[in-house]
């Protein structure tokens, strides 16, 4: 219980460290998806389609996060946390995030 | 919580072997064989570029090396990192996220803030600031207190003096005599005059190889060429 709800806190963290870009990408996305969806409406085809690519953009920042910040994995190693662990968690808590604020825009666009 | 149960007929030991690293066509680690016991302080010297924080970095799991065997009590422990209670490691860089206060990193580690800081009370009030916040010596040495008495069965150091002031790398010294009564300490730093008093063992690495030193240590140092005089 102890180690789980040390992982969701370390997710937590890690996420912060990258939320202003995966934040960033879905307000993109989701901001995108407003204006097709005032033109055409909101179909689940274009949910799937911009979940999809919302996860297409998860490497792009793993990349970059490797290469601006190796150092960035040392204390959630000490919380005896892998990388795949870390990045995993993250990639679904965003996903999830994402979900809701689709969600969210269906809702007011409704 | 620990995985591994303290062995009932003794101490812990932590064995490395089987590890080869090649950088550049260099063999940095070739012939490698390590071992570390709970209640033991072990030193690990080496010149500039020997592999020291890269056999570290090794048995902690965070490198991943074909063929490497890292062991604990017998029992193949790879990454080890991955193993609850069984070792951390203090990196050369920092330790901490920048967004993270010292306390909050104590709690996520498990470790009780104010008993890690009993003999440094100028640290006190420094328990809400971030790492960023703290001059390099006090940042290191949080760090390495935070190690230290997190409830693991190893600590893995790389440079833990580095920066610190000569008063209180007397004073982290004693707190590693005392805390090694409950855990193992690997310790690698280059301020030799104060890791050397307080190890029951030194290795040297030493062209690839690593050598155990026994007997006179000064005088095998300055035969491998790590000290002049």
């Amino acid at each position: 219980m102890n180690l789980l709800l040390t992982q969701v806190r370390a997710t937590l963290l890690f996420y912060r460290s990258v939320a202003p870009f995966m934040l960033g990408v879905s307000g993109l996305l989701l901001g995108a998806a407003m204006v097709s969806a005032m033109q055409e409406g909101f179909t689940r085809n274009l949910v799937f389609r911009l979940l999809l690519l919302k996860l297409a953009t998860a490497p792009v920042v793993w990349y970059l996060s490797e290469q601006l910040r190796p150092g960035q994995y040392w204390f959630y190693f000490n919380l005896h946390i892998s990388r795949r662990q870390l990045w995993a968690s993250m990639v679904g808590l965003d996903a999830a995030l994402f979900l809701g604020g689709v969600g969210l825009v269906l809702a007011v666009m409704s | 919580m620990r995985n591994i149960a303290p062995s009932p007929t003794g101490p812990q030991v932590l064995e490395a072997d089987g590890i080869r690293i090649a950088f550049g066509g260099r063999e940095v680690l070739a012939s490698i064989y390590l071992r570390v016991q709970t209640g033991q302080i072990v030193g690990l010297l080496g010149r500039n570029g020997s592999g020291k924080s890269v056999l570290l970095q090794t048995i902690f799991g965070a490198r991943a090396v074909a063929d490497a065997s890292v062991r604990v009590n017998g029992r193949r422990v790879v990454p080890a990192f991955r193993q609850p209670g069984l070792l951390n490691y203090l990196p050369q860089e920092p330790l901490l996220p920048t967004s993270l206060s010292l306390a909050r990193a104590a709690r996520l580690l498990g470790v009780d803030i104010e008993r890690a800081t009993a003999r440094f009370p100028e640290l006190r009030p420094q328990f809400g600031r971030r790492l960023g916040e703290l001059s390099g010596g006090s940042a290191r040495l949080v760090q390495a207190l935070l190690l230290l008495h997190a409830n693991t069965a190893f600590s893995l150091f790389d440079e833990p003096f580095s920066g610190v002031m000569p008063v209180h790398v007397e004073s982290l010294a004693e707190e590693m005599q005392l805390m090694k009564q409950h855990k193992g300490l690997l310790i690698t730093d280059h301020r030799y005059a104060e890791v050397l008093p307080i190890c029951d063992v030194v290795y040297l690495l030493h062209q690839g190889r690593l050598l155990r030193l026994d007997g006179d240590v000064r005088e095998l140092l300055r035969d491998y060429g790590y000290l002049v005089s």
